[in-house]
């Protein structure tokens, strides 16, 4: 991208920015997190999207993503280690060793809150734009320099017949079907 | 602001000066890209200006979020109203590119007409309580010569000898599921990507990134067609990253100049004789809202009706992402290469007026993730995701209702990346979009239970990539702003030339309409420059 380009977009919206009004937001340095809270934040996305097939590394990145976020929106940036420390005392200790099912009983309750929303916002758009994510999901990514699918299995479902593709050669449709139209056709 | 400075920016095609008055086209979309196109080639001088850069096949990606980055128009805008986006996607109400080439970057291809009684909802529909209907003040005949035109311009399949695209494996689960409920007026298009070569692009290689810009070629864009095209005239002189930030008129009240601001935020005035305004229909409004003069107190050309920011419309929209026990890998192919059309007919007994199309939809899993279920998280969201390879997916797209409070405003709280105020689009669904949206999903379980489906989840609106109807055409001045050939009735020399000027949306993709109607307006124009009438 061209600098021109870059300054272009000055003021404008990045896609983890997309879920969350940042119409008032300020933008500074991103969250200092404690290694605690790094692993207290892993923990709740791996609650909140769980797939038991993920290794921790798309969890890991994801993580570092919504802590580099929290660059574009300072209140962000501020609250987040102290709301992650917050989950550590309602686990009485250690938020890390609790169940997935207790954590996401607990989780259901700030569902609506400010900073949940906005992690969710931001990892929702950085798990699943992981390489190795849409390799466990079974997407295969950027087709064109292969030759597309064209000789890569485009057609290649077999449980169903052939479709026509062609267009309904019969009577063509009525734009207007009205109770006298029906009457008509019966 | 700062001051007018005579300096020149980056421009592409033979140059024209500053204070030469031609005539200015404001947006290189399927609208003011069509518009160059058709001035240009018939000896009419036009400067073009397009807010976002000049991407070309090679800058193209076929990766969703990169993508998005690269073209997306995410300037900053509010929402308000009880629709879920302003919850959802607070500040993208809209899912539009800001390049050459405009939202056709983007677009799948779907090339259906609007049907006859489409141009006429009020008279075919009746009032419906709270919603602002209109007749059109033209009619199918009218457009039917610049359908043909815009289908052989497009290339769409299916029509004037193309032959059809072959069923990919999302179109096979859609068209036997159509067949199994007895719907019989499905296809795989017509659709504005080549089956075989032709207009000197090559045939689809089914790569699946229609919305990314095509990198493969196959695909009908207004970048790749009519704007080089239309620079190789040598009638047109196309600036990119230049931002249209004001309209004026002389004492009489004609167009006589747009003020622009280019990549470096300085600020210029082109003379116009006439000006075409193509921003798509938020940023159309906003910019005749933010042309407020003594003469038009509330708005360049709303002074007799209004009506200028209302009515926005942004299509009944909806998709249906269907779970099987076999693999389906619907991203493998042309994304929107499936149209159903038996639910596009007025059929009042379904419980709605107007209708609705079936179009094969696909998304990767970036954007799955981040449109199926807004917010949602936990089990029942991430099975969603589990099943991806075994799941088929279709969008809904159908007409909804023109109401008077839809609207776009200027909020002058929030100020955009110029220091100007930033569009807020207000949007409250009409009861008859709720009763079609949720006759749709119902139709769509149908159909992808009658295949096998294990589960069907019914996705809420994405950010819309129809945005109609905020500048309406209108038979009489207090209707609407704009007459039959999309001028402002109370401003000689405007013109608009996006979907705005719809009256009413109809159920059709609107692409096909846009660069139809931009067709007629340009026969228009060109027939008033030649007898000196603008």
């Amino acid at each position: 991208m061209s600098q021109r380009h870059e300054a272009d977009r000055r003021g404008a919206k990045d896609p983890d920015d997309i879920k969350r009004d940042t119409s008032a937001a300020v933008a500074g340095e991103p969250a200092q997190l404690t290694e605690r809270q790094r692993a207290i934040l892993v923990r709740l996305l791996r609650a909140a999207y769980p797939h038991d097939s993920f290794p921790d590394g798309p969890y890991e990145r994801t993580a570092d993503a919504v802590i580099a976020a929290t660059a574009d929106d300072q209140r962000l940036a501020r609250t987040l280690g102290p709301d992650l420390d917050q989950l550590d005392v309602i686990a009485g200790g250690d938020f890390c060793s609790v169940d997935e099912q207790t954590v996401t009983h607990w989780l259901r309750e700030y569902s609506e809150e400010p900073y949940f929303r906005a992690i969710r916002g931001i990892a929702v758009v950085a798990l699943y734009d992981d390489h190795e994510v849409w390799e466990l999901l079974g997407y295969e990514g950027p087709s064109v320099d292969q030759g597309g699918y064209l000789h890569r299995g485009f057609d290649d479902l077999d449980w169903l017949p052939d479709p026509r593709i062609e267009e309904y050669d019969g009577e063509p449709r009525p734009d207007i079907i009205t109770s006298d139209t029906q009457g008509a056709d019966a | 602001m700062s001051e007018i400075t005579d300096a020149r920016p980056t421009q592409h095609g033979k140059p024209i000066e500053h204070g030469d008055p031609v005539v200015v086209i404001i947006g290189s979309g399927a609208g003011g890209g069509t518009m160059a196109h058709e001035l240009a080639t018939n000896g009419v001088r036009c400067v073009v200006l397009e807010a976002g850069p000049f991407l070309q096949r090679e800058d193209y990606v076929n990766d969703e979020w990169e993508a998005f980055s690269q073209m997306a128009w995410l300037d900053m805008r509010t929402t308000s109203g009880s629709w879920r986006i302003a919850r959802d996607f607070p500040n993208l109400p809209a899912w539009i590119v800001k390049a050459v080439g405009g939202t056709t970057t983007h677009w799948s291809g779907a090339t259906p007409r609007f049907m006859a009684h489409e141009f006429k909802a009020l008279s075919t529909y009746g009032p419906v309580e709270g919603a602002n209907l209109l007749d059109w003040p033209i009619t199918l005949a009218d457009l039917e010569p610049y359908y043909d035109r815009a289908e052989k311009a497009i290339g769409s399949t299916h029509r004037h000898g193309r032959p059809p695209l072959p069923a990919n494996n999302n179109y096979k689960v859609f068209a036997n599921g159509a067949e199994r409920v007895g719907y019989k007026y499905y296809a795989t298009g017509p659709y504005g990507t080549n089956a075989e070569p032709y207009d000197g692009r090559p045939a689809s290689i089914q790569d699946g990134f229609n919305f990314q810009g095509d990198k493969s070629g196959a695909k009908w864009s207004i970048a790749v067609r009519e704007i080089p095209r239309a620079l190789e005239t040598g009638n047109v002189d196309l600036r990119p990253q230049c931002h249209a930030v004001r309209i004026t008129h002389d004492p009489a009240g004609k167009v006589d100049a747009v003020e622009y601001l280019d990549a470096d935020g300085a600020l210029h005035r082109q003379a116009a004789r006439v000006v075409c305004v193509a921003g798509n229909s938020i940023e159309t409004a906003r910019l005749l809202l933010m042309s407020d003069s003594p003469l038009h107190p509330d708005g360049l050309a709303n002074s007799s009706s209004g009506q200028v920011g209302r009515n926005y419309m942004r299509h009944l929209t909806g998709s249906a992402y269907a779970r099987f026990d076999e693999p389906v890998r619907m991203y493998r192919g042309e994304t929107m290469a499936g149209i159903i059309a038996d639910e596009a007919s007025h059929n009042p007994a379904r419980g709605f007026v107007g209708g609705f199309y079936m179009e094969t939809l696909s998304l990767g899993p970036a954007f799955l993730a981040s449109f199926v279920e807004p917010g949602s998280w936990g089990r029942e969201f991430t099975q969603l995701l589990e099943a991806y390879r075994n799941t088929a997916g279709m969008w809904i797209v159908g007409e909804d209702m023109p109401q008077a409070s839809n609207r776009v405003t200027l909020n002058t709280d929030v100020k955009d990346q110029h220091g100007l105020p930033v569009p807020n689009v207000h949007f409250d669904d009409h009861p008859n979009d709720a009763a079609m949206r949720r006759y749709a999903y119902r139709a769509a379980d149908e159909l992808y239970r009658a295949v096998g489906a294990r589960g069907v989840h019914h996705t809420p609106p994405y950010p819309a990539t129809h945005n109609l109807g905020t500048c309406r055409m209108a038979e009489r001045p207090e209707d609407g702003p704009l007459d039959a050939w999309g001028q402002a009735h109370d401003v000689p020399g405007l013109f608009v030339s996006d979907g705005s000027v719809m009256t009413t949306g109809g159920a059709a993709n609107p692409t096909l309409t846009i660069v139809a109607l931009a067709m007629r307006q340009a026969d228009h124009v060109v027939d008033l420059l030649r007898r000196d009438e603008l």
